[in-house]
């Protein structure tokens, strides 16, 4: 799931190149993922592990790292 | 007596040392330990060769070293050049060769960038807050937090020198530089602090970037009388759930930001949850207010007064308009009148005053103003109206490129700009550097660049473009394209290519034809 993720962020969200994002990274404190880039990252991880992403999820705690959100979707 | 910007903390450490000054999620300092920290900041820098008037650069996000990062360089005599880090290389490159940038300020969470930029400019004397890059002088902030200060002599600073270069976007796709002093930057937080009437028991949210000049409020009106400023870190401003929880959790009683991170909280922050009665004042600037959502979120904060606040970042601010009552009607907001030490006219296109209830351009003059732009003088004197009053002594106004009308209460009301910049979420994007953008790319011809107004008044970028023969170009290339050289906020959201434009008689592309053309889907 991790790599997913990590996969994703490097492909479609990230401006810049990148040769790798550390699950522990802040993807929002870093300028990885903006604001438009959040709410793509949504749309992906929607479709891909099938799970709504309500509002009411969309917090620091779920989507601060990588990490974070690869807890939040399994829980 | 208080005149520049470096005295704020030193002031502030003699009556409250043990206040904190500033604080961000689990960090925090206090005046005393912020006025030390800043000594040692401006000591490690005089020490290293800064040279009083010298730019340095700030590329940080936001977190607590930037209140030790912008103070350390005022006492130190430097002005603070505040760089987006989120901007691509290019441009953060085009600016630190602009201004002549020495030394670089940042922090570890931007260590990808930081060793890019440390690779491609080789004319950077020290790079402060990291460690370990090959071929560059670091040196971390816990390393200048134990440096001693019995060698430490800071300079003597005026009014009138240089106090920070705020870069922003300009329409030949140069950025330009908004050169301020320690006058005018005092000047806007003094009249602040009036507007507020804020005390050391303020506690002020703080949600802008330092790159975007909002954020000075907390930086400098803050240190001035005391209050307690709350840095919140970037992942809170854009998650509004998260966003509003810390803001009820820090007791925030002065609030400035863009309406669109008022109207985030209003519809995900969970407003009904937490407690807002701390809030004094409400001040959004940037953009227009969409009026129905901000009566509704008067309704919710009826304790809160709420002011608009405008101005271009050149004068930061200049005129204000409190709302005492949600507006009954959707009429848009007025900009309000002028505050201290402010006088404007409204010109029309041969730089006469129009009567009354006439648009015009509004031209101000006020002690926050600019003293020019960073190396061009040509563009600073065409930015000017000026006043022949005596012998070599101008009244010197401002023209805003904004066109305004004055209502009969004596209010000025916003009509759009004169010429092709926008705001976006708060952000100024010109249409034209855009467009000058994407002509740089070999493949492509022609290019327009157009706002398109979505549902619930959203405005999205969207670029039209005609190819070169036989060149093969996706929208997507085009897109990467863009990312690299303009800021994400500035790339067009949605690209098309198109055979040929609709034009006008003269043969130029018709914008407003493809303005329609888009909005029914044609192309």
């Amino acid at each position: 799931m991790k790599e997913k993720i990590i996969a994703y962020l490097k492909e479609e969200i990230s401006s810049e190149p990148l040769d790798d994002i550390d699950i522990n990274e802040d993807l929002l404190g870093s300028g990885i993922v903006d604001s438009l880039g959040m709410m793509r990252l949504v749309v992906f991880l929607e479709k891909e592990f099938q799970k709504k992403i309500g509002p009411e999820d969309m917090t620091v705690e779920n989507f601060k790292t990588v990490q974070s959100i690869s807890d939040y979707l399994t829980q | 007596m208080i005149y520049n910007l470096a005295q704020l903390v030193a002031k502030s450490a003699s009556l409250f040392p043990e206040k904190d000054a500033f604080r961000c999620l689990d960090d925090s300092i206090t005046y005393k330990e912020l006025d030390t920290r800043t000594n040692q900041l401006a000591a490690y820098l005089i020490g290293a060769g800064l040279q009083k008037g010298d730019r340095v650069a700030i590329y940080m996000n936001r977190c607590l070293e930037t209140c030790i990062a912008v103070h350390g360089i005022l006492k130190a005599g430097g002005a603070f050049v505040a760089i987006n880090p989120f901007s691509p290389l290019e441009r953060t490159m085009t600016i630190m060769k602009d201004c002549d940038i020495a030394f670089l300020l940042s922090t570890p969470s931007q260590m990808r960038k930081i060793k890019a930029i440390a690779k491609a400019a080789n004319f950077l004397n020290t790079i402060i807050g990291v460690s370990e890059i090959e071929g560059t002088n670091t040196i971390t902030w816990e390393d200048i937090s134990s440096l001693p200060l019995d060698d430490y002599n800071p300079p003597e600073i005026l009014g009138k020198d240089l106090s920070s270069i705020l870069y922003t976007s300009g329409s030949t796709g140069i950025p330009k530089g908004i050169m301020h002093t320690h006058y005018s930057s005092l000047s806007l937080a003094k009249l602040e602090v009036k507007l507020h009437d804020s005390t050391h028991e303020d506690r002020i949210g703080n949600f802008a970037p330092l790159h975007f000049d909002q954020s000075l409020f907390g930086y400098f009106s803050g240190p001035l009388v005391g209050a307690t400023t709350v840095i919140f870190p970037d992942a809170y401003v854009r998650l509004p759930k998260s966003l509003s929880a810390l803001v009820a959790k820090e007791q925030i009683t002065l609030w400035f930001s863009v309406p669109l991170i008022l109207t985030q909280v209003l519809l995900n922050g969970d407003i009904d949850d937490h407690d807002f009665s701390s809030l004094r004042w409400v001040r959004f600037g940037g953009e227009v207010f969409p009026v129905k959502q901000l009566r509704e979120l008067m309704q919710k904060w009826p304790h809160a007064k709420f002011i608009n606040s405008y101005g271009p970042s050149e004068l930061f601010r200049c005129t204000y308009y409190i709302l005492e009552e949600p507006p009954e009607t959707d009429d848009p907001i007025p900009l309000g009148t002028v505050w201290g030490n402010t006088e404007y006219k409204i010109l029309d296109e041969n730089d006469r005053e129009v009567t009354k209830g006439i648009p015009g351009e509004l031209v101000v003059r006020t002690d926050t103003l600019m003293i020019g732009y960073w190396n061009n003088q040509q563009l600073t004197e065409q930015s000017f109206y000026k006043e022949h009053v005596a012998s070599g002594y101008d009244y010197v106004f401002y023209r805003t490129g904004d066109l305004v009308v004055e209502n009969e209460n004596n209010e000025i009301m916003f009509l759009g700009r004169i010429d092709r910049q926008i705001k976006l979420r708060g952000y100024r994007v010109e249409l034209d550097e855009i467009e000058a953008t994407l002509l740089k790319h070999e493949g492509i011809e022609e290019a327009a660049v157009i706002v398109v107004e979505k549902a619930d008044e959203n405005k999205e970028l969207e670029a039209v473009v005609r190819l070169s023969k036989g060149a093969e170009v996706s929208t997507r290339d085009l897109m990467l394209f863009c990312k690299k050289i303009i800021p994400s906020y500035a790339v067009p959201e949605h690209m098309t290519i198109i055979e040929d434009f609709p034009r006008t008689g003269t043969g130029k592309i018709d914008r407003n034809e493809i303005l329609k053309l888009l909005e029914t889907k044609v192309v």
